[in-house]
């Protein structure tokens, strides 16, 4: 009995003592994350650091994980729950629910310094001319390339201004049936935002500029000379199919040094650096005589509108913003251009690349911003996607089924 | 004078049982009935997660039925599984509940075998099975290897996924076949004994005696069989995510990502009011159908048989 009440007592004096400093900190932040891992413990730390300037705050980092973070983030809105402070992309879908920041980056002009940041991040996160999210990292997409296969292979080494008939090239010199090398990866299932980049460079798009056109976009001649480009390379072996059977990484092929050149972004980097392969990074290459462009993936910061504390939120986002908070992102982009010429990347020959296409890709914006359906759209898309890879060709025909099928959610 | 303690104990008496049944019946209520209709008065609306939610009638039930492929082709997908796993579910477990029966040792043993994949949460099985059709260092192409057969890409050729979730599907058939065996236990053993002094044969006294008696069980087994069928749902999901291109979209995953995908609540909710009609349906026709050939006699006269004794 008297260790039973001893441990009672005992246990109660733990939880009081636990209690304590929760007690103290008066204000929790709500902040949720898609990220896990290495991109996790930066976030985390970039919180500390909040901590320790904000005495009595405290940042709840909620990690949603990538697959699960839509679902989360919807059910915490759809339960009037939602965190105070958030990643954001899909900004069609939530900005409803988001403060509009415009007010508060006018007050704050100077402290934040908004000229630094490229329009083209923050043209993102903009719905009918006002700003949800502040861009807190980003990546371009680049061509990674293992440097010991090209010296091996004696081919020469890519350089800028180069197109998809010079990476053919070189990829079909790579292919050796035995040791299962192959010169570039394609992929069956490729995320249809990224995708949009070489549509681009081939001058056309997923939909029209008013969100309300498929017919000549989807399905031109210019899209569908794109997937037949890669299904032809899949089928003259220059390059590898993944998605289809077991292999779904091409990072892995790369890692591996089965694959010579892969298209990629700042989220293939540290893994392939822990590789140990020694690799270059090039810029995508052009369609003949066409502009090339990049995909921009960036993370934003958003304030809930219904966040409890708004103005510690938005503390938090500016300190976000900061460049001390940004030159400790590792794994991606510095939004701020004097971070970036302050680290030296826009000279580092692996970094430059990634800057280089940023400057000439923000002339189109992702379909996603100019159709509230687009998700269903793109399940059409990816659809036809899939077939040509697989099929190797017969891309103009798929493609106007997609369009044909997703005429519903155009109206 | 009386007749008020009276009165009050009928009272009592009336809300006693259910009293006694309220948690099932508080269940019902909050769990079972007060969705059924939530989800019905979503049906009406245009009903995202986040945002405004607006009534629109019978829209989503009239884009659905006549603007959207892919409700028609998610559910010719799921019927066509259905026309193949419900036949194959209730033959197995006949087959394998008449083996059962009959065995002469380990019939613990083997009941328990048989039932034990249907004690498996479907994530679990889902996982064996991805490891079995594996097209590298799957078990069924490893043993496909021997007979001198290349390796086959199960889930990742349209036909052969389908065929895929259907064995896969297949494999949980224990709970179908435990209830046929008690069918057949249930079957009184003075019919076969008469009939083999008779000198009626083997396959006649299957024929005569034991579909006949079985009757209400095999109709019960097909409705649930059809409603399995209708809901198949985790392993489409975690084994094939509805494709290669498609080609395993099932109803219920159409109906998943319309609700979890696209967040469109109101839309998903028609969806799940179809499938429930359809089903309802269904099981209706089976009810009709049977009346032709399911014996309920033997029931009848149990429960006779309890009345008088």
């Amino acid at each position: 009995m008297k260790t039973v009440s001893t441990w009672i007592a005992g246990s109660l004096v733990a939880s009081v003592l636990s209690l304590a400093p929760a007690v103290q900190a008066e204000e929790v932040l709500r902040f949720a994350t898609w990220d896990s891992d290495e991109s996790l413990a930066i976030e985390q730390a970039i919180a500390k650091k909040f901590e320790e300037t904000h005495p009595g705050v405290k940042v709840q980092v909620e990690a949603y994980g990538g697959d699960g973070y839509d679902q989360k983030l919807a059910a915490g809105f759809g339960a009037g729950n939602p965190p105070d402070v958030m990643y954001m992309w899909n900004f069609p879908q939530y900005y409803t629910s988001l403060m509009p920041l415009d007010d508060l980056i006018a007050k704050d002009a100077a402290a934040l310094d908004i000229k630094d940041i490229p329009e083209g991040l923050l043209n993102a996160s903009r719905i009918d001319g006002k700003t949800y999210g502040m861009p807190a990292g980003f990546t371009t997409h680049v061509i990674f390339y293992n440097k010991d296969m090209f010296a091996k292979a004696g081919v020469e080494e890519p350089k800028d201004g180069w197109t998809w008939d010079d990476l053919r090239a070189k990829a079909a010199k790579f292919r050796n049936e035995a040791a299962k090398t192959y010169g570039f990866a394609v992929d069956a299932k490729p995320d249809p935002y990224d995708f949009e980049q070489f549509l681009w460079s081939n001058g056309t798009r997923y939909i029209s500029d008013d969100g309300k056109q498929l017919d000549g976009y989807m399905n031109s001649k210019e899209a569908a000379e794109v997937l037949d480009m890669f299904g032809d390379m899949a089928k003259k072996q220059e390059a590898a199919t993944i998605n289809v059977g077991e292999v779904t990484s091409a990072s892995t092929l790369f890692k591996g040094g089965q694959i010579a050149m892969m298209e990629g972004a700042m989220w293939n980097k540290s893994g392939i650096d822990k590789s140990g392969v020694k690799y270059g990074v090039a810029m995508l290459p052009a369609f003949k005589g066409k502009p090339v462009q990049s995909a921009i993936s960036i993370s934003a910061m958003s304030i809930a509108k219904d966040a409890k504390s708004p103005d510690l939120a938005w503390e938090f986002v500016k300190f976000y913003t900061s460049p001390e908070a940004i030159a400790m992102r590792k794994n991606d982009l510095p939004v701020r251009t004097s971070v970036a010429e302050s680290q030296g990347m826009t000279k580092d020959p692996v970094f430059k690349p990634f800057f280089d296409i940023l400057a000439v890709s923000t002339k189109e914006r992702p379909a996603f911003l100019k159709n509230p359906k687009w998700a269903q759209i793109q399940e059409n898309l990816a659809v036809a996607i899939e077939a040509a890879i697989t099929e190797q060709g017969n891309a103009q025909a798929h493609l106007d089924e997609a369009v044909q099928r997703s005429k519903r959610f155009l109206k | 004078m009386d007749a008020t303690p009276a009165k009050r104990r009928r009272a009592r008496l009336s809300i006693t049982p259910y009293l006694f049944i309220s948690p099932w019946l508080l269940g019902f209520l909050l769990f079972t009935l007060g969705p059924l209709v939530f989800s019905l008065t979503m049906s009406f609306y245009d009903w995202p997660v986040v945002g405004e939610r607006s009534f629109v009638g019978l829209d989503n039930y009239r884009s659905m039925l006549t603007d959207d492929p892919a409700f028609w082709e998610s559910l010719g997908i799921t019927t066509r599984f259905a026309l193949i796993y419900v036949p194959f579910n209730i033959v197995l477990s006949f087959l394998l509940a008449l083996l059962l029966h009959h065995a002469r040792f380990g019939a613990g043993f083997f009941r328990t075998a048989f039932y034990l994949p249907s004690v498996i949460s479907g994530v679990a099985l889902v996982m064996i099975w991805n490891w079995i059709y594996s097209e590298q260092y799957g078990l069924l192409n490893y043993m496909l290897s021997f007979a001198g057969i290349g390796p086959v890409n199960w889930l990742g050729e349209k036909n052969l996924a389908v065929l895929a979730i259907i064995i896969a599907s297949l494999w949980g058939l224990g709970s179908t076949m435990l209830i046929l065996l008690t069918g057949l236990k249930g079957i009184p053993r003075e019919l076969y004994e008469a009939a083999t002094v008779s000198g009626v044969p083997g396959w006649a006294q299957m024929i005569f005696i034991t579909l006949p008696m079985l009757g209400p069980i095999l109709v019960f087994t097909f409705i649930t069989s059809i409603i399995a069928a209708f809901q198949q749902l985790t392993i489409a999901l975690l084994l094939t995510k509805g494709g290669p291109q498609k080609a395993t979209y099932f109803f219920a995953m159409y109906i998943y990502d319309n609700a979890f995908k696209f967040y469109d609540m109101g839309y998903a909710a028609a969806g799940s009011w179809i499938m429930f009609l359809i089903v309802l349906v269904l099981s209706m026709l089976v009810m009709r159908w049977s009346a032709a050939w399911s014996y309920y006699e033997g029931e009848l006269k149990s429960e006779d048989g309890g009345r008088n004794a």
